[in-house]
């Protein structure tokens, strides 16, 4: 196998600066947003062509979610929330970013305001990841006064607002509209839709929500331009991907790779193989959609299209290695059960669904279960997906629906 | 029986099944020749043993209602939820020395009944339409006769206790309001001149 | 059934406020002889073996007394032993109040139920609960009222017992935290029953029995007293000296059967609708199946009135799905009509449930009943009458039925409601002294399972009193027994003597007994029980 290159963007070292503006000016930090200054109007096509996507795991496109805000006319306030609320199994990309490299996030925020037209940035974050909490905190700091920002609030024709705001840490806060209500200073309750975000999210303004990943990226694709960026990825997917492994491989961590890459040149060139004496059972994809790869998909590239067409899902780059002696019944149990401790509570079929499925999972692991709680299992898979207001829910019953499907052998084993 | 003239498809359990639509989900279950022992009751809509989860046709919404009150539907999806849910509450009410002390015993006996976070899933899940979250709020501010009178046709179906992010336990907290509200409150004079006079054995009966 | 269609009968219906009077009507007992259910010729056996040998009994109950049991010494092999003071079986009222007792008095006690604590007939119970408390009241005309309702077939003691006991157990029942409806000054409110002399009736709201179980549940719920649900008891244990040495039980959950080593057991196990005797509907709820006659009898207990059960008049026959449900008796109190499908009064509504029950019956079985095309059918519940004589009747004194009628897609104010009489108590039951206590030592019986207290005739609101009065002596005194040493060896050898007696007797051994659950649950065939039945049977299967 052939070694890609490794970290050639979001994790190259001269990004890794910290919170020392200087020292990212010094570099090639702010050239992005010099560029977009002069031309803010060729932002969004820029970003179409890079194909840049929501890298937080939804993978929708990005120039389309920029557009619809931009399109939103008035003088009143425009929101971005870049969302740092990081809390998905398996992810911690962000946290990495926040850290060592908050300069590229703010610089591609200053971007995509410029953008949509937007005047008020919010930097969402976890406060539970106390590095990159302070991290962004000093780096915000030191951008405010300085000419770059001023240019780029000439360039918008108003002023920049820029803060940093705690989320409650509350995994639900991560949601779009969770997130809205808690930056308004309440409990992260996901909304109804619609109304969307872009046309009334913060204090009813229009609000652009994106992911930490998904800026960074922003600046890179101003100065390098969108062939650049396309180019990086392999096959048809673009740019590069921060790819989180973890699990029973001898190097866990976060590799940035090409989007793209294959499933086993993640786990063995970069992974380093399995540990010692285990054998590779099963990889849970992380995110807001647990579902899981088997052995059949090592070949899988390691983009939005190639695994969704392997039933499961890219989401935020997590692959949570398991070995033979995992159960995968247990494991799924834990899965649900951190989306059953996630639970709002405001749809009841997701508070009382998800507990439920956690409580017929827990009875099948310990040799309790029946045939008909099997059954019922995977009735619930038919009948509760799409029925809450967010996508929490179907998250919980994507990872069981996946279990079911590639171990419905190992259910059937543990039933009583 | 009739005949199938008029038959009503659906799925139990995932179970696809046939059945007249005068019956409920239940009886339709059994109609189908399906064995079902748990998760029946009274059958009457008052013991909250036959929890279902219903989602009907063309809907997003998936309801927790009580299989013996629905009546199948064409194209309707139901699941029986059969969870044990005895409460982990420990308390005695002679623990209470007295009705002075009654808010603070709460508070040590629910302590998760302030922290309610107001999402209104309780009164969502509830199939007999009680003011759930009004009725745990009224708890923690020491209102229990108020609080319990919201309760007057709980079932214990424990849905709300489910459906509860905070895990606190809104039909117990209905319950405890209820029983402190009778045992330091109700004093009825009729009653306790009548014990006065069988104490003193003036009233024997003649056999 | 034969009769007037519905869509039928209901297009011919016009409300009226007034109707004309039934015409003659025929002498009660002949009209129950030729219409009643307990009448029946074809109901009735006579019991083969026995303590009960000799005496009449309903054809379906002895069925199941003198079938052959759910298990055999070889199914308990492995099975795990428990150890308890008291083993109280069932979890409705009675249940519950027993077991809050016995542990009160220190004894270790273990309630089994076969559904979930507190799935009951007496969540059920809407009316209220007897106690003379009012002025002009006294607990000997309370004695009285009883005994004249039995028709004087009664155990007069246990009667005498219950009645002095009832202020007292309103008064620990509001120490369990039950409410009761109290008028301005704080006093407990009253209604008078059918065939009693004063108001003695207290209740909270329609939901009496709702209330009251709720509270014992959360009681037991909140103590250390140790619950097993979905567990019925398929057999009681006994000891070399014929005591009552505890039970086996089927775990519904751990699909395996359990013996429980007890010195006291409570039978609790309610009444016997779900058999649906003589084919009809019932208002009682899912696992009402004479679990503990079954149990009690094998093991050399006396049963008494099995021949004598209550058909309430008012059960509702339509729609299909609420078939059975009970509409109270008030209503009929309250004025309304009963109507035959020519749209004609034909009883005094306000006569004895006996007598009311055959009258519709004999309506419907001679084609003037009102048919619902499904095999089912009833006569009319002219509930508009009383609407247009008294409007805004229904909304304030009768929400439960307007609720109800919401869930039929009726209006009971203005569309009549089709009933049928609905299977309601088990007047009879195992023989009992006034602590509970049954022929058998070491096995007590209480509530409806019980018999003697009620005679052939219950007066409502005596049944949530039986309950409470006699589990509490019978929890107080199965307690009593926790200081014993206990019993040296435990078995089922009795089965080895019914089935002997059944096999001289020249009865057939291929049912068997208790019932647990009506068959149209199918549990017989559900796969995830296969574990609890009988080893030689799983072996003939295969």
């Amino acid at each position: 196998m052939t070694q890609r290159p490794l970290n050639q963007v979001l994790l190259h070292p001269g990004c890794r600066v910290g919170p020392e503006l200087d020292q990212w000016l010094s570099g090639h930090g702010g050239e992005g947003l010099a560029r977009a200054c002069a031309a803010p109007g060729a932002i969004i096509d820029a970003i179409r062509e890079a194909g840049l996507r929501g890298l937080g795991g939804s993978g929708y496109p990005t120039h389309k979610k920029w557009s619809f805000v931009a399109q939103q006319q008035g003088t009143g306030d425009k929101y971005l929330i870049c969302n740092g609320n990081e809390d998905e199994p398996g992810t911690f990309k962000d946290r990495l970013l926040m850290a060592e490299t908050p300069h590229q996030i703010i610089e591609g925020a200053l971007i995509t305001a410029l953008a949509c037209a937007i005047n008020r940035i919010v930097f969402y974050i976890n406060p539970d990841l106390g590095l990159a909490i302070d991290n962004m905190h000093q780096a915000v700091q030191q951008w405010r006064g300085t000419p770059p920002l001023q240019t780029a609030a000439d360039a918008l024709g108003r002023p920049i607002e820029m803060e940093v705001v705690a989320s409650s840490g509350h995994y639900i806060g991560g949601e779009e509209t969770a997130a809205i209500e808690s930056v308004e200073g309440n409990f992260p309750f996901p909304r109804g839709k619609p109304p969307y975000p872009a046309e009334s999210g913060v204090h009813g303004c229009p609000t652009l929500i994106n992911n930490m990943e998904t800026l960074a990226n922003v600046p890179h694709i101003l100065r390098n331009g969108a062939a650049w960026y396309r180019d990086l990825g392999l096959g048809d997917a673009c740019g590069t991907k921060i790819y989180c492994i973890s699990g029973d491989v001898l190097r866990p961590g976060a590799y940035e790779l090409p989007m793209g890459t294959p499933l086993s040149e993640l786990l063995y060139i970069y992974g380093d193989g399995m540990l010692v004496g285990k054998k590779l059972k099963a990889i849970f994809t992380g995110g807001p959609s647990n579902t899981i790869l088997t052995t059949t998909d090592l070949d899988v590239p390691l983009d939005f299209e190639s695994v969704a067409a392997r039933r499961s899902a890219l989401g935020t780059g997590a692959m949570i290695v398991v070995s033979h002696g995992t159960g995968i019944v247990k494991r799924v149990t834990e899965y649900v059960n951190f989306f059953a401790a996630s639970s709002c509570g405001q749809c009841p079929s997701c508070k009382t669904g998800t507990y439920y499925i956690s409580m017929l999972l827990s009875k099948i692991d310990t040799g309790e279960g029946t045939r008909a709680d099997l059954e019922s299992l995977i009735n619930l898979c038919k009948i509760l997906p799409g029925s809450g207001r967010c996508h929490l829910l179907d998250g919980a019953v994507k990872v069981l629906d996946s279990s079911l499907y590639h171990f419905m052998s190992e259910y059937e084993q543990a039933l009583n | 029986m009739s005949g199938n003239a008029h038959e009503i498809h659906l799925t139990i359990n995932g179970k696809d099944i046939s059945a007249p639509p005068y019956l409920s989900v239940i009886q339709a279950l059994w109609h189908a020749g399906y064995p079902r022992v748990k998760s029946v009751g009274c059958l009457e809509g008052v013991c909250g043993s036959c929890r279902v989860m219903v989602r009907r046709a063309d809907s997003r919404q998936v309801t927790t209602e009580l299989g013996c009150q629905v009546l199948v539907e064409e194209g309707m999806q139901v699941n029986f939820l059969l969870f044990p849910t005895p409460t982990h509450h420990r308390y005695q009410l002679d623990e209470i020395k007295n009705s002075w002390e009654v808010q603070a015993r709460f508070h040590q006996f629910f302590p998760e009944a302030e922290k309610c976070r107001h999402c209104g899933g309780c009164n969502t899940t509830c199939p007999k339409g009680i003011q759930v979250e009004k009725g745990v709020e009224l708890a923690s501010k020491g209102k229990f006769r108020e609080a319990g009178e919201l309760f007057g046709e709980c079932v214990l179906c424990n849905l709300c206790q489910t459906a509860c992010p905070e895990s606190i336990a809104p039909n117990h907290v209905g319950l405890f309001s209820r029983r402190v509200t009778a045992y330091f409150h109700t004093r009825p004079s009729n009653l306790i001149r009548r014990l006065e006079r069988l104490r003193k054995g003036e009233l024997q009966v003649v056999t | 059934m034969k009769g007037t269609p519905i869509e039928q009968a209901l297009a011919e219906y016009t409300a009226a406020a007034q109707r004309p009077a039934p015409g003659a009507q025929p002498d009660t007992r002949e009209l129950l002889r030729a219409f009643h259910p307990d009448h029946d010729a074809h109901a009735k056996v006579t019991l083969q073996v026995g303590p009960n040998k000799g005496d009449i009994c309903h054809r379906q109950v002895a069925q199941l007394l003198q079938a052959d049991a759910r298990i055999d010494e070889a199914d308990l092999a492995g099975s795990p032993v428990t150890e308890t003071d008291v083993l109280v079986i069932g979890g409705g009222g009675a249940g519950c109040a027993a077991a809050l007792v016995a542990q009160q008095q220190g004894a270790r006690v273990i309630i089994a139920t076969k559904l979930r604590l507190g799935d009951s007939n007496t969540v059920m119970a809407e009316g209220g609960i007897q106690a003379s408390i009012e002025k002009d009241d006294t607990p000997q005309m309370h004695f009285d009222d009883t005994i004249r309702a039995s028709r004087q077939v009664v155990d007069r003691e246990l009667v005498a017992e219950m009645v002095s006991d009832a202020p007292d157990v309103i008064r620990w029942l509001i120490q369990q935290g039950m409410q009761f409806d109290l008028d301005d000054y704080g006093d407990l409110m009253t209604r008078r029953a059918g065939g009693t002399s004063a108001a003695r009736v207290v209740y909270y709201r329609d939901y009496t029995g709702l209330e009251m179980m709720r509270v014992l549940r959360e009681a037991i719920r909140t103590s250390d007293i140790e619950v097993w649900d979905y567990s019925p008891a398929v057999e009681l244990l006994s000891s070399e000296s014929g005591y009552c040495a505890g039970a086996v039980i089927s775990s519904l959950k751990e699909r395996q059967h359990k013996l429980v080593r007890a010195k006291a057991v409570i039978l609790a196990t309610g009444g016997i609708g779900r058999m649906h005797l003589n084919e009809f509907p019932t208002s009682n709820h899912f696992g009402a199946t004479g679990d503990g006659l079954v149990l009690a009898y094998r093991l050399g207990a006396r049963l008494r009135d099995l021949d004598s059960f209550q058909y309430h008049p008012s059960g509702l026959a339509y729609p299909q799905h609420l078939a059975g449900t009970l509409i109270t008796e008030g209503v009929r109190s309250a004025g309304a009509y009963l109507l035959n499908g020519r749209g004609e009064r034909f009883v005094d509504e306000l006569q004895p449930r006996d007598h009311v029950a055959a009258a519709i019956i004999r309506e419907c079985a001679e084609g003037r009943g009102i048919s619902t095309g499904s095999g089912s059918g009833g006569v009319w519940l002219d509930t508009p009458s009383v609407e247009l004589r008294n409007p805004g009747l229904f909304e304030a004194r009768f929400p439960k039925l307007i609720q109800l009628g919401k869930k039929c897609g009726i209006d009971p104010r203005h569309q009549p409601m089709l009933i049928y009489p609905t299977l309601h108590y088990q007047n009879g039951g195992v023989v009992i002294d006034r602590n509970g206590q049954t022929n058998v030592p070491g096995l007590f019986c209480i509530g409806e399972a019980s018999g003697g207290v009620h005679g052939r005739n219950r007066l409502m609101g005596n049944s949530l009193l039986d309950i409470i009065s006699f589990g509490r002596r019978a929890g107080a005194h199965a307690a009593g027994r926790a200081h014993d040493r206990g019993h040296k060896k435990i078995s089922i050898e009795h089965l080895s003597n019914l089935r002997r007696e059944l096999t001289l007797a020249g009865m057939p051994l291929d049912s068997k007994g208790p019932l647990l659950f009506p068959g149209y649950a199918n549990f017989e065939n559900d796969s995830d029980y296969a574990g609890l039945r009988k080893n030689s049977e799983r072996e003939g299967m295969q």
